[in-house]
């Protein structure tokens, strides 16, 4: 074992983010068994439902650089989907929508920001704790029914086109394209290398490993809101669920993407597969007649498969 | 008289590199054998061999002429071989005595713990060594040279006939020092064998009677010590004169850089003042522990001084700094700061050579910047550093320690500031890369910079600095020249101030 783990090709191929071969392991399945299947049309509306995941993966991924984790886009997203469908704000434009979505996930990632760099409290715990809050509070503010419907518009965006590709997946991919530019060519990407590799180097090299942290979460905060505006988009009417699981799912589709917290090796396209190998993983499924529970067994069955994969991993480069 | 152990040609390796190669090594009872070298010359591990810790790759080790071998330290003790690890082996939350007999606790009749006897036998083993210490005192409550006294005890306990003692008095202050050798002393006359490692060079000539010297994992050699010198110890260790080591000292000194006055370390600490000019290297010498460090880490706002004021450049420095900027605002006011401990503080172990280098000037924009890459600077860096390595993209933590070491000053050289404070500049880094060190940093100073170095190798200190301040108990006792100083004036200037503090 140990001999075929010093292997120097081996020793490559296990830097390779694990998302990479399970979404082309689900790719060729697909192909050999369920051709019909890949169809564009069709792949494209499964994709589209992972969306705002994907959105939310990306801010994920950078708080998770820094070592620090965001289960609060549950939270967010509840919130901001509950002031867009509560009939709150009548006849509001889409750009009123989304400045109040961006605000509201821009302050609370700083809220997340200040409490974790600042005050050095748990991140999974601030997180959480905050989450936990937005839930009640949406639930207090709807009395507990589901508020009213989406404004329309926001739905019929949510249905465009570009050739065969779903809008929300060209944002997707959009904001993925940002995202990785952000990281590969600011200061700030070298800040959050430097934070993740290890915050004590980072502090006597000059970097503000604060400042760097709070400035993750609110970005990621930020992303929350972008994707609070696409998930709502993705319902007709407003809920007092939606989304609560994505947090977590985020977490799981960062780590498939080969970052483990502080190792940033799979940059930003390892979770974009992440998020993929996710859809695959549900179209395989569906095609094969596996039901829901099936479906979550599966889906966790994989992230495990993945942390005992890095757990060899980092027992290696110790 | 014949040995009470023999290492016969022992070899270790660790991955690709050979810590310690076919080295053999004789104790014998009522000696106090010394194991000298530089670091990394696996003075260590050779004695984790003996210990049980590791197991030997090749080679074989006697006692009383048998054979033997250990598959752990407790075996190794079985067999009388106690060691006392640089690194603390006693558990802090159980008491003395808990952790003497960890693992093999007495049991009574009706099979519970006999707390009864596993003290008062622990009452005896301290004792013996002279020490009043309740054996139900939690190991927490400690100090550091109890904890070590300790760890002798129970050598003494289980009736240990070889002690290996790695570098004790690291942690120690002059006081412990001299009661550890009492114990040392005592263990000699009651014929047990007794290796001790140091880098102090006045310990081993007062305590040892025997040295032998490794270098790079080989045996260089084993002389009595009557036999030495400490100019003529240091050659056997460095394999080479000192003074080949250093770059000749600087040709005067410019404008003042840095003027600390009035500054107290502590409420009851004695004021102290220092000017560093440029072209100057600052040593701050002394005893562990004595203030140096706060004092330079005080600057960077992580310890909180009681009073002072800071001039840079004629800039004051307000006071306290705060913990979270200090590093940053000196950056700001043309001052670097560089860490002992280059593998947690200081590099950046899994990232690239590059990054390592240019992270200084990254950080010195604003995050919203478009990141340089830096590129000609960084090979330029990476070529008068003289670093050995594949490539800029190859990973920090897959350098040996003196590139790590070059690497690691060279971020604060490539900042472009005025005045560079650094904290053990060579430490766990070969001979060979301490040279080119020390050659960075006085051509540094020749171009108009000002250094203060914080180190515990007087050598380094004298070989190197301008002056050499000595600092006892949280204040500076003593200036000298570092031309004219010699290892004992600073040891003497150390020692008297503490005279004259136990006398007040």
């Amino acid at each position: 074992m140990t001999a075929v783990l010093n292997n120097s090709i081996v020793q490559r191929l296990l830097r390779v983010p694990p998302a990479y071969y399970v979404f082309t392991i689900l790719l060729i399945t697909l192909w050999v068994y369920r051709p019909a299947m890949l169809n564009p049309n069709v792949l494209g509306v499964f994709v589209r439902q992972n969306a705002p995941l994907g959105v939310l993966v990306l801010g994920q991924l950078i708080v998770m650089r820094v070592k620090s984790i965001d289960l609060s886009g549950g939270g967010i997203i509840l919130l901001v989907n509950y002031f867009i469908s509560s009939g709150l704000f009548p006849d509001a434009s889409l750009a009123f929508f989304a400045a109040i979505a961006l605000g509201t996930g821009t302050a609370i990632g700083l809220f997340n920001g200040l409490m974790i760099g600042k005050r050095h409290a748990s991140a999974v715990i601030v997180t959480l704790a905050v989450s936990i809050m937005l839930v009640g509070l949406v639930q207090f503010l709807s009395s507990g029914k589901p508020p009213g419907d989406v404004p329309s518009f926001l739905n019929d965006m949510y249905d465009t086109k570009l050739g065969v590709v779903p809008t929300p997946v060209i944002f997707w991919a959009f904001l993925t394209l940002i995202v990785a530019g952000l990281l590969s060519f600011t200061v700030f990407g070298r800040f959050v290398d430097s934070v993740g590799e290890s915050a004590e180097a980072a502090h006597f090299s000059g970097v503000p490993v604060e400042r760097t942290v709070v400035l993750a979460h609110t970005i990621a905060g930020f992303i929350a809101g972008l994707a609070a505006l696409v998930q709502t988009a993705s319902i007709a009417v407003g809920s007092v669920r939606v989304g609560l699981d994505l947090p977590i799912l985020s977490v799981a589709a960062t780590i498939l993407g080969g970052v483990v917290f502080g190792r940033g090796e799979g940059g930003v396209w390892g979770p974009f597969f992440g998020v993929l190998s996710f859809t695959f993983l549900f179209v395989v499924m569906t095609a094969f007649g596996v039901s829901d529970p099936g479906k979550l067994i599966a889906q966790g069955a994989i992230i495990l498969l993945a942390a005992i994969f890095y757990g060899v991993r980092l027992a290696r480069s110790r | 008289m014949p040995n009470l152990v023999e290492l016969s040609h022992i070899s270790k390796s660790f991955g690709g590199s050979l810590a310690v190669d076919h080295v053999s090594l004789e104790l014998f009872g009522g000696s106090v054998h010394a194991l000298m070298g530089e670091n990394g010359a696996g003075k260590s591990t050779l004695m984790k061999v003996l210990a049980g810790v590791y197991q030997p790759d090749e080679g074989e080790i006697f006692k009383n002429g048998h054979k033997v071998s250990f598959a752990n330290p407790r075996e190794a003790l079985e067999f009388g071989i106690s060691t006392v690890f640089q690194e603390m082996t006693l558990l802090p939350n159980l008491t003395i005595a808990e952790n003497m007999y960890l693992g093999r606790e007495p049991l009574t009749a009706f099979g519970s713990i006999d707390y009864r006897k596993m003290n008062s036998d622990t009452q005896a083993a301290l004792s013996e060594l002279g020490l009043s210490l309740p054996p139900q005192t939690l190991v927490s409550g400690l100090s550091i040279a109890e904890r070590q006294f300790v760890e002798i005890a129970h050598g003494v306990k289980a009736d240990a006939s070889i002690f290996v003692l790695d570098e004790p008095t690291a942690a120690l202050n002059a006081a412990d020092v001299e009661v550890l050798n009492k114990h040392i002393r005592r263990l000699r006359d009651a014929g047990k064998a007794i290796v001790y490692i140091s880098h102090r060079m006045e310990e081993i000539f007062n305590i040892c009677d025997t040295v032998t010297v490794l270098k790079d994992g080989k045996l260089v050699g084993t002389r009595p010590l009557s036999e030495m010198t400490p100019s003529s110890l240091v050659a056997m260790m460095v394999g080479r004169e000192l003074r080949d080591l250093f770059p000749s000292r600087g040709q005067g000194t410019n404008g003042l850089l840095l003027d600390v006055k009035h500054f107290k370390i502590g409420a009851s600490t004695k004021p102290f003042s220092l000017q560093v000019h440029g072209g100057e290297i600052v040593g701050l010498a002394g005893l562990e522990g004595q203030g140096q460090q706060k004092f330079l880490r005080s600057l960077i706002g992580q310890f909180q001084p009681f009073s002072g004021t800071v001039a840079i450049k004629g800039k004051a420095l307000p006071l306290p700094v705060n913990p979270a900027w200090g590093v940053r605002r000196l950056r700001s006011m043309g001052v670097a700061f560089v860490p002992e401990d280059r593998k947690e503080e200081g590099l950046f172990l899994g990232l690239p050579i590059a990054h390592n280098i240019a992270i200084g000037l990254h950080s010195a924009r604003s995050e919203l910047a478009i990141a340089k890459n830096y590129r000609q600077l960084i090979a330029d860096s990476i070529k008068s550093l003289n670093v050995r390595t594949t490539g800029p993209q190859a990973h920090a933590g897959s350098l040996s320690g003196g590139n790590q070491q070059k690497v690691l000053l060279g971020r604060y050289l490539a900042e472009g500031v005025d005045i560079l404070l650094v904290e053990e500049p060579t430490r766990g880094v070969d001979v060979g890369a301490k040279s080119e060190i020390y050659k960075l940093l006085r051509d540094f100073a020749a171009k108009g910079g000002a250094v203060i170095v914080l180190s515990r190798e007087t050598v380094e200190l004298i070989g190197l600095c301008d002056r050499i301040l000595v600092v006892h108990g949280n204040t500076v006792v003593s200036e000298m020249a570092g031309a004219s100083a010699a290892e004992q004036d600073i040891l003497n200037a150390a020692l008297n101030a503490e005279a004259v503090v136990e006398q007040e």
